[in-house]
């Protein structure tokens, strides 16, 4: 695809900046949802803009991701989609998220814009929250460079840092320090970029050959660190040794994108038992840890969640006691997919895996029957074989 | 029976095909080991996978499910869901090494009593070989 | 004048052993208590019903996991305990138990508290990186000789009901000399002389040591007056609060988190609450702009209005929060004001009905009615 390289060269954000001003100036598209620098200068919300002016202390490259922008487009959608084009510029993951969302029916895509970038990762939040200015000059210095070492432990194994279902990329890689390219990836973005004034004249040739060398590199450093998490966390032993300064907030899973419901099923009835259950438990087993049922909500959370998993690590930023649980889940959602031959966010066109079957798949699941596996005749006193 | 240890195990089975299947092996006076505890679901599509999750760490040494053969499911594809839920499961537990081979999962029909039976006494055999299911001893879950 | 069990062992280990007293002794059927985690690092709470689980009990860790109170609601949610139970619990615990036993959310029957002169406890977060052991016996030294602990959290820095005049036995702790040799419980309550006889130990006629404990009390009284006065000067007016939650991300820990908060679908995270389509537009059009997800504040000023009013200071909402918002500072400080304008202290009686529960006829003539 051809693109256009964006005007200004000092910095990536400013140029891009420049270019939503333009747009909303021109009336491209009504108004951008992306991340703002709140008042106090210490975090960052997703903010709904309209006035150009207020463009200023806007960011379209943040250090951190406080609230999952999949989120936040669902707080703006689930209700119905806007009237009016909306530009939403958000991270690769927010993206696929997004379009989980979708399938899961608790967003609208109609009307809405993805412009993505190619994202080096973002910082750990407490890192950001211990000094916000100090950290404001670290991620734009990595983030000119492309530099992943001080971004968060998902972030640097991540290998979907180009989202497929976007609209509009910003391309980094490839490109010289402080500049950044614009690709229309579909005709949505096409159009946008036709009405701000961008020719589509330069060849994304190159920046396509950097992020492909990119992608092929954090695969492997994905697979390793998944190797290294899966030995850490396997057996009972290890898993409950990685959760065991676990405190039951449930954080992780309201921070989550993928976790949509308004009352979770472990918040509900359900985990609601009467006082002989956790006394007859206790008495079993000579104690009993309270609150109860922590490891059944992990590993039940991974059953309604993995087969939409994006790696985001909202989860692990959210987590006050400091547990790797972006990185336990995102090991056990890689595999859970690919089972189901699935990757979540990729195409709004490719079903939820629970929600589709095929007749014959999944071989390996059912336990094949050997007929002549059979004590039923040996055994004193039994009846008849089937006659 | 070497007498080592009575696996507690639990089988999940579809209101049609499945307890289907037991009483036909009542019928014909076939035996499965008391051990095997029967729980019905009204279809193995019902299942949550949070029952299959609980079984495994409040106590039971592995679980089977069974239900109608794929095209059999009284509502339709109930049996089609569960075989993908299962498979996820499974993949859950063998990526944190928590035993996935405690979970069967087979198709047993109406009148297919001696495949009723002779599940429940393979995975029960199979079990007491495995011995008890480590995460029941955890009283830190 | 009160019977204190004195029991020759240092403070840990006596209350330890008097829990596996009443267990061995079958005066209860499980005691409910913090325990170093078996399986990696941290602390938690656990049931014990079985003696020899007691063997890394750590009734007294100067760390609260989670609001017991909260815990024991869920407990006895469906229904009252039908055999004894003891529980060991801080100050703020058996008060914000007692709060949500007024809400229908759980029975005191059955439960016997145990509890302490409170100290204070440490930010969950020294819990990640620091080592728990070494933390707690240099917490101990400080305590015996009345020392103010600096690195507790600023709830507790603040609290200055550390003292349970609810629990049926009181360990004490606060300004308590010799706790490395022995172990003074305060049988509070005939419950607690009950559990407590038979029990090894000298017996004697003692209260707790109120002089230490009102000069202890009057250092808190400054400490909080100070904290809640700077918080006010932080948030005063829309744009000071905003100030302090403009980087809340809406994760509700510490909705989650707190005891009181006990709604099985909280207003704020319900349907109505969530926003229409139109009113994004409403806003765009007024203001140009409009934050995503919208109702940031209202959540916490909301908030407010439901709980401050049995807030008790606990503090766990701060513990909770992913930005480091200081919720708990605020949070009490409204919930102090409030409170004294019903002249009700959250926690203190059981008997006292909730005040939004009751009215007179003729009160609050200053909102003017009529």
């Amino acid at each position: 695809m051809n693109g256009s390289k964006l005007p200004g060269a000092q910095d990536a954000e400013k140029s891009v900046l420049a270019f939503l001003k333009t747009g909303l100036e021109k009336r491209c598209f009504e108004a951008v949802m992306m991340s703002h620098r709140v008042p106090a200068g210490d975090g960052y919300a997703y903010v709904l803009i309209k006035d150009p002016a207020l463009l200023e202390g806007a960011s379209p490259l943040p250090p951190v991701i406080p609230v999952q922008g999949a989120k936040a487009l669902s707080a703006l959608t689930r209700w119905g989609p806007p009237k009016e084009t909306i530009l939403a510029v958000m991270h690769p993951c927010e993206i696929r998220a997004a379009v989980e969302l979708f399938k899961l029916k608790q967003a609208s895509l109609d009307h809405i814009v993805f412009l993505s970038f190619d994202c080096p990762g973002v910082m750990p939040l407490s890192d950001y929250v211990k000094n916000p200015g100090e950290a404001d000059r670290t991620y734009a210095a990595a983030r000119r460079k492309w530099e992943s070492a001080k971004m968060r432990p998902l972030c640097r194994i991540c290998n979907e840092f180009v989202p497929a279902a976007s609209d509009l990329h910003i391309g980094l890689l490839g490109a010289e320090e402080g500049s950044a390219w614009l690709f229309p990836v579909s005709p949505e973005g096409r159009r946008i970029m036709d009405s701000v004034g961008l020719e589509t004249a330069v060849s994304s040739d190159a920046w396509e050959r950097e992020a492909a060398e990119r992608k092929t590199v954090r695969e492997k450093e994905r697979q390793e660190a998944h190797q290294v998490s899966r030995d850490r966390v396997s057996g009972p032993d290890g898993l409950l040794a990685a959760f065991s300064s676990c405190i039951n907030c449930h954080n992780c899973m309201r921070v989550c994108p993928v976790c949509y419901c308004r009352q979770c099923y472990f918040d509900s009835e359900a985990f609601k038992l009467p006082p002989e259950n956790y006394v007859e438990r206790a008495r079993k087993k000579g104690s009993l840890r309270l609150p109860a049922d922590t490891l059944l909500f992990h590993l039940g959370r991974m059953s309604h969640m993995a087969l939409s998993c994006v790696s985001c690590g909202t989860c692990e930023d959210a987590c006050p006691m400091d547990i790797k649980v972006g990185q336990i889940f995102s090991l056990v959602a890689d595999n859970a997919q690919k089972q189901l031959n699935y990757l979540p966010g990729r195409s709004r066109e490719d079903p939820l895996p629970a929600s589709v079957y095929q007749e014959e798949e999944l071989e390996g699941v059912e336990k094949p029957y050997v007929e002549t596996y059979s004590r039923t005749g040996d055994r004193d006193g039994a009846g008849s074989e089937n006659q | 029976m070497s007498g080592a240890f009575t696996p507690k195990i639990i089988y999940f089975m579809c209101g049609w095909c499945g307890s289907g299947g037991s009483e036909t092996a009542a019928a014909y006076h076939l035996r499965y080991p008391e051990n095997v505890l029967p729980f019905r679901v009204n279809c193995t599509g019902s299942l949550s996978s949070v029952h299959i999750l609980r079984a495994l760490i409040e106590g039971a040494d592995g679980v089977i499910i069974s239900g109608c053969h794929p095209g059999d499911c009284h509502y339709e594809d109930g049996n089609f869901r569960a075989r993908r839920r299962v498979a996820t499961v499974k993949s859950i537990l063998n990526t944190l090494g928590l035993g996935e081979e405690r979970i069967w999962f087979r198709y047993v029909a109406h009148g297919e009593g001696k495949r009723f039976v002779d599940t429940a006494e393979e995975f029960n055999d199979l079990i007491a070989e495995l011995g008890p299911n480590p995460l029941k001893e955890r009283n830190d879950t | 004048m009160a019977q204190v069990l004195k029991i020759n062992k240092s403070v840990d280990q006596g209350l330890t052993a008097f829990l596996e007293f009443l267990l061995k002794e079958k005066k209860v059927s499980g005691v409910v208590t913090l325990k170093k985690n078996r399986g990696g690092p941290g602390i938690s709470y656990a049931l014990i019903t079985r003696p020899e689980e007691l063997d890394g009990a750590r009734p007294l860790f100067p760390l609260m996991p989670a609001n017991s109170g909260k815990i024991l609601s869920r407990l006895t949610l469906r229904g009252p305990l039908k055999d004894p139970i003891a529980v060991v619990l801080k100050p703020c615990e058996l008060r914000a138990l007692i709060e949500l036993v007024k809400r229908q959310q759980g029975s005191l029957e059955n439960m016997i508290f145990i509890s302490q002169t409170c100290p204070g406890v440490y930010p969950l977060e020294m819990s990640v990186d620091g080592d728990l052991d070494a933390l707690a016996s240099r917490y101990q030294d400080q305590v015996q000789s009345g020392q103010h602990i600096p690195e507790i959290r600023p709830a507790c820095r603040s609290c200055v009901h550390f003292t349970p005049q609810n629990a049926d036995i009181i360990v004490s702790l606060i300004a308590e000399a010799g706790l490395d040799r022995s172990c003074s419980l305060v049988l509070n309550s005939k419950k607690g002389e009950a559990l407590a006889d038979g029990m090894a130990g000298e017996k004697r006629e003692q209260d707790l040591n109120s002089q230490e404990l009102a000069h202890f009390s009057d250092h808190r009284k400054t400490a909080r007056l100070k904290l809640f006065d700077e918080m006010g000067e932080k948030t005063k007016g829309i744009k000071g609060l905003i100030g302090l939650f403009g980087k809340c991300i809406g994760c509700h820990a510490c909705g989650n988190a707190c005891p009181i908060c006990y709604c099985n679908l909280c207003f704020f995270e319900s349907q109505p609450n969530e926003s229409r389509p139109n009113s994004f537009r409403a806003d765009l059009e007024k203001k140009g702009a409009a934050r995503i997800p919208a109702g940031t504040l209202f959540y916490h000023v909301g908030r407010l209005a439901h709980m401050s009013v049995s807030c008790v200071g606990c503090g766990m909402c701060m513990d909770v929060c992913p930005v480091d918002i200081p919720v708990g500072t605020l949070f009490s400080r409204v919930g102090e004001s409030v409170q004294k304008t019903f002249e009700y202290i959250p926690g203190s009686k059981i008997d006292e009905p909730l005040p939004v529960a009751v009215f007179k006829e003729e009160e609050f003539a200053q909102l003017g009615e009529g």
